[in-house]
Parts: structure tokens; C-alpha cells; sequence
């Protein structure tokens, strides 16, 4: 094999991404090629696409090192092991340098089983559990699988990966696709299991789900890592830690979410846009926030305010949250920086937090409500009414308590999925699909502590929907016809979201890394953002119908 | 300086003649007038400006100046009251920086309107709360516009 030594000549322009100043020609022959980094690695991705090879710039120095790993493993392995590269048949693609290298390495120096945590052991277990498990499903070597649609893995074509069989440790060399579809496989013959109280089964499918995660890469392992852990403390019923109570470290989680992806700025500048509207005219306006956290949807909304035709109207709000855990007035804290806020601005502002456990203990009378002639009420839920769906009645409440509060917009923003569902197996499905899509969206993102925060607060959610049960399973989103239903039953008929809603919404998400593979859809009056062609979340607006 | 300056001067017969030019005219002398040249430049010459000397950058950072760039394509003119609003965020220097030059470098064939102002200013909003909301450490909410877009 012809190794060849290449050097780029100064440092790449990067004003410029679509320079063409390098010279790749000369190497154009050569199967591998050791390239030297300069100050900016990240035009070096496209010089090596156009040979042909997919690199990552984040990952050309480690591919580099391993480049010169591989070189001197390959001058010392000895012969037959040479030849049994040749002769065993493998699937390689070797335009995904960085990975087929991973391999190449592992294939001469295979690792220990990875442990992911200490209830999914990697080393596989016994034959038995698998092959009870009717049919090819997870147990056939064949390549006559079809590929699953929902297994997100491989944007980039196949990859290579090593996998120790079960009682002979001998190398196999898999197709990764194939451990994907394995993988999606055993997570739902463990979810039925689960279903069906085989929890031997169970037990026996999550660990080799743990086993096959760890051959993914990107979002299919993040995704399959967080369900095997909720499966696994599902099966061992072991509680998830408390999330109720943690409602600091939840908010912080929250404000990474905030700050990676566009998901909680859609559900805020949407809903704003809708508030906004209603409030046309109004000279007191005056919003009650279900979801207050860190506020972050007011700046936002008072900045508009303050710059409207007419003038600023007083602006009042009213923030419900969660008692904190260290009995610091959170609520309080929120408030006044909020009203630092609105004085640099010119706007009149009035604020008032209440504590409260569950949305269900509020009673209208509390909100000290000023007659709608002179105060004109919005009311605010951002994924907080599937919350109530655990308590008998509790949704009938709240439902109830809004109508009392006669606003004149009510502005909700939930989930896109059904994880509420009566079966087991049908929910976990459903989570799967959704989050799976979920992971894929981030993975557009660059590495950082937001991102990570994000998947755990992502992965909290998961947890929850698959590992609790009765009043602590709390994440239990529905769709928008299940809450349209449960709206209209109770008296409130749906408001359009404008056109201006849906040009800023598509605005914002432009700005989100180029606005590639988001999409604003529009779905009788309520807007909905997706990833490809899935809908994730939606916001839709609400109003009283004057008979009632 | 204006010194009265001696100059030399080709007359017709080929014979030079002393002359008194007109005092020498230091644009540094006169800001107003580096303002309102100023104000008429693009984003890039404007910072290429602001670089020339201590003088020059004292001068670019008059807030007028980065207001006239900040609006200058849209149409109709914002009202006044924004002015108070953008000054208690943090000025037009900074917006322009934060939002609105990020803005159009990741949207550059987007005609530039009262709408992309107005998110702009959203956006700039939510980064002051931020500011003051997290205190010490620098807020992150409009990094999604500097980083760089990852084309994997």
C-alpha cells in the first residue's frame, strides 16, 4: 500500500469556504495520506471530499494519529494475520476515514468489552435467552435484513465495526447497518418482553442492547444508551433519581436546551407572536406564565411591547413554578431581574410569583384578577399541561381554572408525539421514533457542554416515560388532535396563529445552521416544527367560546 | 495644524511662481464631518476605519453611526422610540455585532426588512436578560449565529 506524505501550503483562508487554493491533484492516486494541520482545520473536510474521503475537521488530528499507528501496526502484525484481512469477508468503506481506521485498529488490537454502567455488562450472555426469542429477529447472521427506517445511524453510508460472538470470542467483522437494525431489533423484543413479563428475556436483551449501542455512533448510540438504562431500571425496578425534586438542576438542563437547538426559542417567539396580537389595542395587558423557569420568553415579548405603535402598555405578569429545592425564592429572582429589564426599556412592570407543586393546586381566586374591561389576561403553558394528565382530573382543572380566568388568548406549546398510550409497547415505539428524531437534529450541532446538557435533559425525559409508572410517569405528551379534542370538549375554540408567527418562526430557523433539515409546517392554524418531514413540537392558540 | 503653506506653481511663460495655498484641512480636526463620512460606509470599511488610529476609533464608536448602518436598507424608517431601546440594551455598535452582522453573513440573500429588524432586536433582547439573568459567566444564546455552521 502507497502511503505518501502531503503537504498543504499555508494555512487555509478562512474567509473564503469554498477556496480552491490547495493543491490535491498530486495525490489523487494514493489510497491514504497523511496531512499535516494547520491553524484551521476546517476547510481540510472539503479538500478530502473531493478525493473522496469524509473526515471530520474536529477529528483530523486523531485521524492523522492513528494514520501513523495503523503504519506501524501494519509493519509489525505478522504474516497470516495480513492475510486474513484478505480473506475474510468484511464490508469497508474506507471514505469514512475516521471510523474505518477505529476498526483497522481494533481489528489488531481487539479491546475489552466496553461496560457502560454497572447494569449493562457487555460480554454477552448466554445463547438460550436469544434463541428464545421466535424467528430471525435478533439472532440471524444473515445480510437479508431490511433496513429499518427509524435506525438513524448512518448518515454516511456503512461503517465497520468488531463484535465478539457470544461463547467462542472469535472476530466477526458486521456490517454496522445490520447491528442498527439488530439494535432497534432488541429494543423492542425487550420492550415486549417487558410487556409480557418475561423479565429473564428482559433482563438478557438489555444487555446485549448495551453491547450493540456501543457499536453505533452519533445519535443512534445516544439514543439507544438513554432507552437501554431507562429499560434497564425499568426491569430492576430501581426509581429514577428524583426528578420532581431536582427542579434547579432540571432549569439549568433546560437553558442548555435553550441555548443548542431551536426547539424552546420556536415554542416562545410563537407563542409571543400570538400574545402579541391578542394584545393589540390593550393599554393593560397582563400574562400568566404556567411554565415560568428562567423567564426566558418575556425579554422577548416586553421588547415588542415596548416598540409597538401606541406605546408600551403596563405590562403585568404572573409566574407559576415548582417550589425550589435549596427554598431559595427562585420565583423572586426571576422577577426582578425581569423588572430590571423593563425599566432599561420603559415599560411599566408588575410582577408576581406563586409556588405551587402541580398546576392542579391553583384556584383563580389566588391570581388576584382585575376585571377584563381594564386588564387583558394571556395565559402561557410551554410543556407543562401533559404534566397533569397523571392526576384523575387534574387537566379538567386547570382546564376549568383558565376558563374562570376569562383570557383573552391561551398559548400552549407541547410535544408532537403520543406517549401517553394505555400499552406499554406502543408508547415505547412511539418515544422511540420521536427521540431518535430528536438526537438526529442535534447532531448538526457542534460538540459543546450545551449540546451534552441537552441529551441530558433530553435522556431525563426518556427515563421517565419509560421507567416510571402511574402518578411519576409525568412526561406524557399527546398529540395535537388528542388536546384539540380535550380543548374543544371543554369550551375553548382554536385561534389562528398568523402569518407573521409562521415568517419569523421560518426566520429563526434559517438562522439555525443554514435552516437545514428544519421545517415549519402549518396544521390548522397551529404551527409545528419538525426535523425532515417528523413534527416535534407544536404551538397552537386557544380561546374562550362566548357561550361558554 | 493649518500652517500657511508656500507651494511652487508652473505658470504659462515657464516660470514658477512663488503662491500662498489655501491652510491645510485636517479632517481630524473636524469630527462631525468624520462622522457623517463615516456614517456612509459599509460594515467591513467601517471596521477597517475604526482601526486606522485612536483618534478615528474614538470617533467610530458614535452610536449614530452604527444606527445609520443598522438601518440603512430598511424601509420605512423605524420610528424614533427604538433609539431609547437600543441604547438601554447596550447601543447600535453592539447589535450590529451580536445579531445583525451574524444575521446577514448566515442569510446573505435575504432582503433585509422591518421583520428581520424586529427579530434581530428579539433576539438582542433575550441576550441582555441574559446578561444580567447569569451575571458572571457570558451568556450563550446567540452563539448558534457566531458559530460556525458545521456542513457535515
Amino acid at each position: 500500500m502507497k502511503r505518501d506524505l502531503h503537504q498543504f501550503q499555508g494555512p487555509p483562508d478562512t474567509r473564503f469556504p469554498n477556496h480552491e487554493t490547495a493543491n490535491t491533484g498530486s495525490s489523487s492516486k494514493d489510497k491514504m495520506m497523511k496531512v499535516k494541520e494547520e491553524e484551521d482545520g476546517g476547510n481540510m473536510d472539503e479538500l478530502l471530499a473531493v478525493l473522496g474521503y469524509k473526515v471530520r475537521s474536529s477529528e483530523m488530528a486523531e485521524v492523522a494519529l492513528k494514520l501513523e499507528q495503523l503504519e506501524t501496526m501494519m509493519g509489525n502484525v505478522q504474516e497470516d494475520g495480513l492475510s486474513n484481512l484478505a480473506t475474510d469477508t468484511v464490508h469497508y468503506n474506507p471514505s469514512e476515514l475516521y471510523s474505518w481506521l477505529d476498526n483497522m485498529l481494533t481489528e489488531f488490537n481487539p479491546p475489552p468489552p466496553e461496560i457502560n454502567n454497572s447494569f449493562l455488562a457487555g460480554a454477552g450472555g448466554s445463547d438460550y435467552d436469544l434463541k428464545a426469542i421466535p424467528g430471525n429477529a435478533i439472532y440471524a447472521r444473515s445480510n437479508q435484513f431490511a433496513i429499518d427506517s427509524s435506525s438513524s445511524s448512518n448518515q454516511a453510508g456503512t461503517t465497520v465495526t468488531t463484535t465478539t460472538t457470544e461463547s467462542t470470542r472469535s472476530m466477526v467483522l458486521v456490517d454496522s447497518q445490520e447491528n442498527g437494525v439488530r439494535l432497534v431489533h432488541a429494543l423492542m423484543a425487550c420492550a415486549e418482553a417487558i410487556q409480557n413479563n418475561d423479565l429473564s428475556i428482559a433482563e438478557a436483551l438489555v444487555k446485549q442492547i448495551g453491547f450493540l449501542a456501543v457499536s453505533q455512533a452519533g445519535a443512534m448510540r445516544k439514543v439507544a444508551t438513554y432507552f437501554a438504562e431507562a429499560l434497564a431500571r425499568r426491569i430492576y425496578r430501581l426509581s429514577p433519581p428524583q426528578t420532581q425534586i431536582d427542579h434547579s438542576l432540571s432549569d439549568t438542563l433546560q437553558m442548555h436546551f435553550y441555548e443548542t437547538c431551536p426547539y424552546l426559542k420556536f415554542a416562545h417567539f410563537t407563542a409571543n407572536q400570538a400574545i402579541l396580537e391578542a394584545f393589540e389595542g390593550k393599554k393593560r395587558v397582563h400574562v400568566i406564565d404556567f411554565s415560568m423557569n428562567q423567564g426566558l420568553q418575556w425579554p422577548a415579548l416586553m421588547q415588542a411591547l415596548a416598540l409597538r405603535e401606541g406605546g408600551p402598555p403596563v405590562f403585568r405578569l404572573t409566574g407559576i413554578g415548582p417550589p425550589a429545592a435549596d427554598n431559595s425564592d427562585h420565583l423572586h429572582e426571576v422577577g426582578c431581574k425581569l423588572a430590571q429589564l423593563a425599566e432599561a426599556i420603559h415599560v411599566e412592570f408588575e410582577y408576581r410569583g406563586f409556588v405551587a407543586n402541580s398546576l392542579a393546586d391553583l384556584d383563580a381566586s389566588m391570581l388576584e384578577l382585575r376585571p377584563s374591561e381594564i386588564e387583558a389576561v394571556a395565559v402561557n403553558s410551554v410543556f407543562e399541561l401533559h404534566k397533569l394528565l397523571g392526576r384523575t382530573g387534574g387537566i379538567e382543572k386547570v382546564l376549568g381554572v383558565v376558563k374562570q380566568i376569562k383570557p383573552v388568548i391561551f398559548t400552549v406549546v407541547e410535544q408532537e408525539s403520543n406517549h401517553n398510550g394505555p400499552v406499554f409497547l406502543d408508547r415505547f415505539t412511539e418515544s422511540l421514533h420521536y427521540y431518535s428524531t430528536l438526537f438526529d437534529s442535534l447532531e448538526g450541532v457542534p460538540s459543546s457542554q450545551d449540546k451534552v446538557m441537552s441529551e441530558v435533559y433530553l435522556g431525563k425525559q426518556i427515563c421517565n416515560l419509560v421507567a416510571c409508572e402511574g402518578p411519576d410517569r409525568v412526561e406524557r405528551h399527546e398529540t395535537l388532535s388528542q388536546w384539540a379534542n380535550r380543548f374543544g370538549t371543554s369550551g375553548f375554540a382554536p385561534a389562528h396563529l398568523g402569518s407573521n408567527a409562521f415568517k419569523q418562526a421560518s426566520m429563526l430557523l434559517a438562522l439555525f445552521n443554514g435552516g437545514e433539515g428544519y421545517s415549519v409546517e402549518e396544521n390548522n392554524g397551529c404551527l409545528m416544527l419538525g426535523w425532515h418531514t417528523r413534527p416535534l413540537i407544536t404551538t397552537s392558540a386557544w380561546k374562550l367560546l362566548a357561550a361558554h | 495644524m493649518s500652517k500657511k503653506r508656500i507651494g511652487m506653481v508652473e505658470k504659462s511663460n515657464n516660470k514658477r511662481q512663488r503662491v500662498n495655498l489655501v491652510p491645510e484641512f485636517s479632517i481630524n480636526d473636524h469630527h462631525d464631518v468624520l462622522v457623517e463620512i463615516l456614517r456612509r460606509l459599509d460594515g467591513p470599511s467601517l471596521c477597517s476605519a475604526a482601526c486606522v488610529c485612536r483618534l478615528w476609533s474614538a470617533v467610530a464608536r458614535n452610536d449614530s453611526i452604527w444606527e445609520e448602518l443598522c438601518f440603512r436598507q430598511v424601509s420605512p424608517r423605524p420610528s424614533l422610540s427604538i433609539r431609547s431601546v437600543v441604547s438601554a440594551l447596550g447601543g447600535y455598535r453592539r447589535l450590529y455585532f451580536l445579531c445583525i452582522r451574524p444575521f446577514l453573513a448566515r442569510l446573505p440573500k435575504i432582503l433585509w426588512s422591518q421583520d428581520q429588524l424586529q427579530l434581530s432586536l428579539s433576539l438582542y433582547c433575550v441576550h441582555y436578560y441574559e446578561r444580567i439573568y447569569v451575571g458572571a459567566a457570558p451568556p450563550s444564546s446567540l452563539m448558534f449565529l457566531r458559530m460556525p455552521v458545521n456542513v457535515v
